[in-house]
């Protein structure tokens, strides 16, 4: 046991630490070649300490307690994956302007994103939310561009309102809970007087990061302008990390709460269309996958809406939008990664190229036997209409369709402006190397990796042959639309 | 006599000696001058060090003789004189060194450090006085001696501000002196005790006393900056950097909460104020001030004009934490007296650095100051979120504490001014941030100096450095013993039967 409470805080104090290397200007090169090292202990600790890990650190704040549980396993690997394949990508990517600067911001986001999945009691975890929030900012605006500063702004001023939001919820429910550990938090607000304001600013607060509609308009302007290997961190782990806030913190399974499960569905409604429909107007490919986020947390806010309404469920849910989470973080950034990938000369190349770059974007909208397939057929089995008796329960197989065409019309919008903005050459090794993990982490690896139990597809790879065609008929849809779209513009 | 009664005075004694030793230097002397800086700071924090062992060993220690009949001279450590000594005797250290830099080759250092020392001498015996008489004793001698630093540049515009500050403090001075007097008049003299005096005082006593409140409440946050006293505060800033820093973080403006918190835990009891109905009022002054010093703050293009009224708003968090009556809130407010001074002092260090390694003064021409000044750079970020109350930082432990206790007690509203005060100081202090890391330096210093391969003085650089570290430290280790937190608790716990 021992071994492993150090692993939880060697994934915290090796990023920490490398900061020392930002000490002298002339260690920048090494630090670049550092990054991808910064991870790998969490990493490590997400794929082989068992999910009742645990390290106390009593003098930490008001009383540290780090540790992890079947849901923030799924995150870490997560968290960690996508952090590692960003990092050896951005060795390849950045320039070495302000490098230094950039090194120290990638850190101490990757630090917090990092500490937030382990933490455990409701000081760790805001702290290390916050310093995800404000370090993020320096990868957002790094470019320094007139357009970045304006996200920024965006970004900043939405991040510490929501910080203030977050802040009063948590102090709320811990003055309710009586205790300041998480795993109270959720019984207590269920039992709380005020139990709708603290819902309401937990969620309001967590939702600007994990991009709720109406608080979502910092996202689509600053994952595309922060350099290529942060955009795929910003849209694949950080905007989880809203999403993780919820799930700690709300009382799931504790109470039924229709009302709520009713709001959050028509959230996650309006934001996975209406993602959708703002996002294929766009011509860069960045902004477009930046809305395909909000679109794909709509889906998943739609999930935690369900699981809001009916307490019996919130276990079972929670393994699916674990599951979800990702496939979603590991094909989001493997998707972004690309956008700067450079195609080969040959044509064979070219062509392998684009296919691997599509295959992730098919898995997000449910291609049989990708990781989308899994996470779809395991999300529509338990959001059955009749397991759930709330007002807007009939209509969530219709949504999760309508998800699913909109996720592809996305994706194939975003093929086609990918095809205008991208040119040939070469790719420096580390840029093949990071997108490469990325993608085949999607592919392939996701299968692997340790998936949360309750979350068992039943004999699967023969169930996705029975429900193959409720897979494809949403690709097949708006890919029919594409191609008339596509048409309609040529002809004009 | 006894060690435990030789204590307070040795503590008390090393900066007065120290004072009269610097004035009476040469003014060339400048490395014995510095010795003896250091070493009586050094001294003096060996011997605090001592006292807060002591206390939290539940030692006594004090001193007491008569002046008058009637009227005694009482220099006491308990746990709350401890925080505030403490503060003043490690960042005394701190800011001599700062100061050491700083004045490196200026006129009448000699005058200086001994003003210095002597106004340190005032923060130990405010710390350490055991009744109201012996507390205004060196009230008024830390106006008499802040103001030959206020002046020192001795420039129209520093003596002007130096008036003012003058004017100010001793009216302030002198109410504070009038509702002693009057106080003295009706119950004889008190010291200070756990609990205060006044639990079940006799009805028809409350409408004497609540104005004799109102008048110390009034005389104390003058210095405290209590709006509408706060005045002075702002001009005070033309002072050179070291002496703002100590007068920001330390000694004035603290000596007038430290005064708060004696008066209303010690001679009134928080029970009796609450009753009395004192607190209410008090309690929506220290709001006004925490809005109306931020909002004032983010109209400010002079740095440390900037930082100026941010202490404003800040301090008043130390009296808002107090009249959140419960253990929580009090403590929350009393940390706040350790967290705001060192985050503060850092923040008044660093803009010193700017102003003496580059020529900045204003906010605008930070620009890119982050890569030629990183250091500096570093340990201003820190402070700015400190005082915006991000975690892991000490602002964050007060706000988190102050919260947490002003909903313990039902008291809603803080919360919403805590929030909003946060906002404003992200609003304030984000944008600097912006200029410092990410924005092109677009013109050339306007009066850049050479250190050599550091990027400022090493006697200049250090001091932020080490603050900055403190403050990052008190806010993570603040569940062990010995923390600005925990000291705070054992007070509430100590002192406040709540």
């Amino acid at each position: 046991m021992f071994a492993s409470n150090l692993l939880l805080l060697l994934a915290i104090i090796l990023p920490l630490a490398s900061l020392l290397l930002a000490l002298r200007p002339d260690w920048q090169q090494a630090y670049r070649y550092c990054l991808p090292v910064l991870p790998l202990p969490a990493l490590l600790a997400g794929l082989t300490l068992g999910p009742d890990a645990s390290l106390e650190l009593p003098g930490l704040l008001l009383g540290g307690l780090w540790g992890l549980n079947e849901l923030r396993q799924v995150f870490l690997v997560l968290t960690a994956t996508l952090w590692l394949a960003a990092g050896v990508f951005a060795v390849g990517y950045l320039k070495v302007h302000y490098l230094r600067r950039f090194c120290v911001f990638w850190t101490l986001t990757l630090a917090g994103n990092l500490g937030l999945v382990i933490a455990q009691d409701v000081a760790s975890f805001y702290s290390f939310f916050a310093l995800m929030t404000f370090a993020g900012y320096g990868l957002v605006v790094h470019e320094g561009s007139k357009e970045a500063n304006r996200a920024g702004r965006v970004y900043l001023a939405m991040a510490v309102a929501g910080e203030m939001a977050i802040l009063t919820g948590l102090l709320m429910a811990v003055q309710q809970a009586d205790s300041g550990l998480l795993a109270d938090l959720p019984a207590a607000v269920a039992q709380a007087d005020r139990r709708w304001l603290i819902m309401f600013l937990l969620l309001a607060g967590f939702g600007v990061k994990a991009g709720l509609p109406l608080l979502h308009f910092w996202l689509p302007l600053a994952h595309p302008v922060a350099p290529t290997p942060a955009s795929a961190v910003l849209s694949g782990a950080m905007i989880k990390a809203g999403l993780l806030g919820w799930l700690v913190t709300l009382p799931f399974g504790e109470v039924s709460l229709p009302g709520w499960g009713n709001v959050l569905v028509i959230l996650g409604a309006v934001g996975s269309l209406g993602g959708a429909v703002l996002g294929v107007r766009h011509r860069r490919p960045k902004a477009v996958l930046a809305y395909s986020s909000i679109s794909q947390m709509g889906l998943m806010t739609l999930m935690v809406g369900a699981a809001l309404a009916n307490a019996e469920y919130a276990g079972p849910l929670f393994a699916v939008i674990g599951l979800y989470v990702l496939h979603h973080g590991l094909a989001k950034g493997s998707l972004f990664l690309s956008t700067a990938m450079a195609l080969p000369a040959g044509r064979s190349g070219q062509w392998l190229l684009w296919v691997l770059v599509a295959l992730p974007g098919l898995s997000l909208s449910g291609l049989p036997y990708t990781s989308g397939a899994a996470s779809k057929l395991a999300m529509k089995e338990l959001l059955k209409p009749e397991n759930f008796e709330f007002a807007l329960a009939p209509y969530l197989p219709a949504l999760m369709s309508a998800g699913a065409v909109a996720t592809m019309l996305l994706v194939w919008r975003f093929l086609w402006v990918q095809r205008t903005a991208v040119g040939t050459g070469n790719n420096p090794v580390f840029m093949w190397l990071g997108w490469g993990l990325a993608t085949i982490s999607s592919l392939v690896l996701f299968w692997f990796l340790p998936w949360p139990r309750e979350a068992s597809v039943p004999g699967w790879p023969g169930s996705m042959v029975h429900s193959a065609w409720s897979l494809v008929w949403p690709i097949l849809l708006a890919t029919i639309i594409s191609a008339v779209a596509w048409r309609s513009v040529k002809q004009r | 006599m006894n060690l435990s009664v030789l204590m307070p005075v040795f503590a008390l004694m090393t900066s007065l000696l120290a004072s009269v030793v610097l004035f009476a230097l040469p003014e060339k002397g400048h490395r014995l001058r510095t010795i003896i800086n250091l070493a009586a700071a050094i001294l003096k924090i060996a011997l605090v060090g001592v006292m807060i062992w002591g206390v939290a060993q539940g030692c006594k220690y004090e001193a007491a003789f008569t002046m008058l009949p009637g009227v005694e001279f009482v220099l006491r450590a308990d746990a709350l004189s401890m925080l505030f000594a403490g503060l003043s005797a490690l960042l005394w250290l701190l800011t001599t060194i700062y100061a050491v830099g700083y004045l490196e080759d200026s006129p009448n250092r000699s005058r200086f450090f001994g003003f210095f020392s002597l106004c340190v001498a005032s923060t130990m015996g405010i710390a350490l006085a055991g009744n109201l008489f012996t507390f205004f004793l060196f009230y008024e001698m830390l106006t008499l001696s802040t103001y030959p630093l206020v002046v020192h540049r001795g420039t129209t515009k520093a003596l002007r501000a130096g008036r003012n500050y003058i004017i100010y403090t001793l009216t302030g001075g002198a109410v504070l002196l009038f509702a002693i007097a009057w106080l003295h008049g009706l119950v004889g003299d008190l010291r200070f005790q756990e609990g205060g005096y006044f639990s079940d005082i006799a009805p028809s006593m409350r409408g004497p006393l609540a104005i004799i409140f109102v008048l110390m409440m009034v005389g104390l946050g003058v210095k405290a900056a209590l709006v509408p006293f706060h005045g002075w505060l702002p001009q005070a800033m033309v002072a050179p950097a070291p002496v703002s820093a100590l007068l920001h973080a330390v000694a004035v403006v603290k000596a007038g909460a430290f005064g708060i918190i004696r008066v209303v835990f010690e001679i009134y009891g928080l029970e009796a104020a609450k009753d009395m109905g004192l607190l209410a009022g008090l309690s929506v002054v220290a709001a006004f001030t925490i809005i109306y010093g931020s909002t004032r703050a983010l109209y400010q293009v002079d740095l440390k004009r900037r930082l100026a009224f941010s202490t404003v708003s800040q301090v008043s968090y130390i009296v808002l934490g107090l009249c959140l009556l419960g253990p929580v809130g009090v403590a929350g407010g009393l940390v706040h007296l350790v967290h705001q001074g060192i985050m503060k002092i850092t923040l008044f260090f660093c803009a010193g650095n700017y102003a003496e390694t580059l020529g900045v003064h204003r906010i605008d021409e930070l620009d890119g100051a982050g890569k030629r000044m990183p250091g500096t750079s570093v340990a201003f970020t820190l402070g700015a979120f400190g005082m915006i109350g991000a975690p892991p930082l000490a602002g964050f432990i007060t706000k988190w504490t102050m919260g947490s206790g002003a909903l313990a007690v039902g008291m809603d509203w803080v919360v919403a001014v805590l929030v909003i005060s946060s906002l404003l100081n992200a609003a304030y202090f984000l944008p600097i941030l912006h200029r410092l890391w990410f924005a092109e330096q677009c013109e050339p210093w306007p009066h850049e100096r050479r250190w050599g391969r550091l990027e400022t003085s090493a006697w200049l650089l250090w001091p932020p450095l080490i603050t900055a570290a403190l403050m990052l430290v008190a806010g993570l280790i603040a569940n062990l013993p010995f923390s600005p937190l925990s000291w705070a608790e054992l007070i509430v716990a100590r002192e406040v039967a709540l």
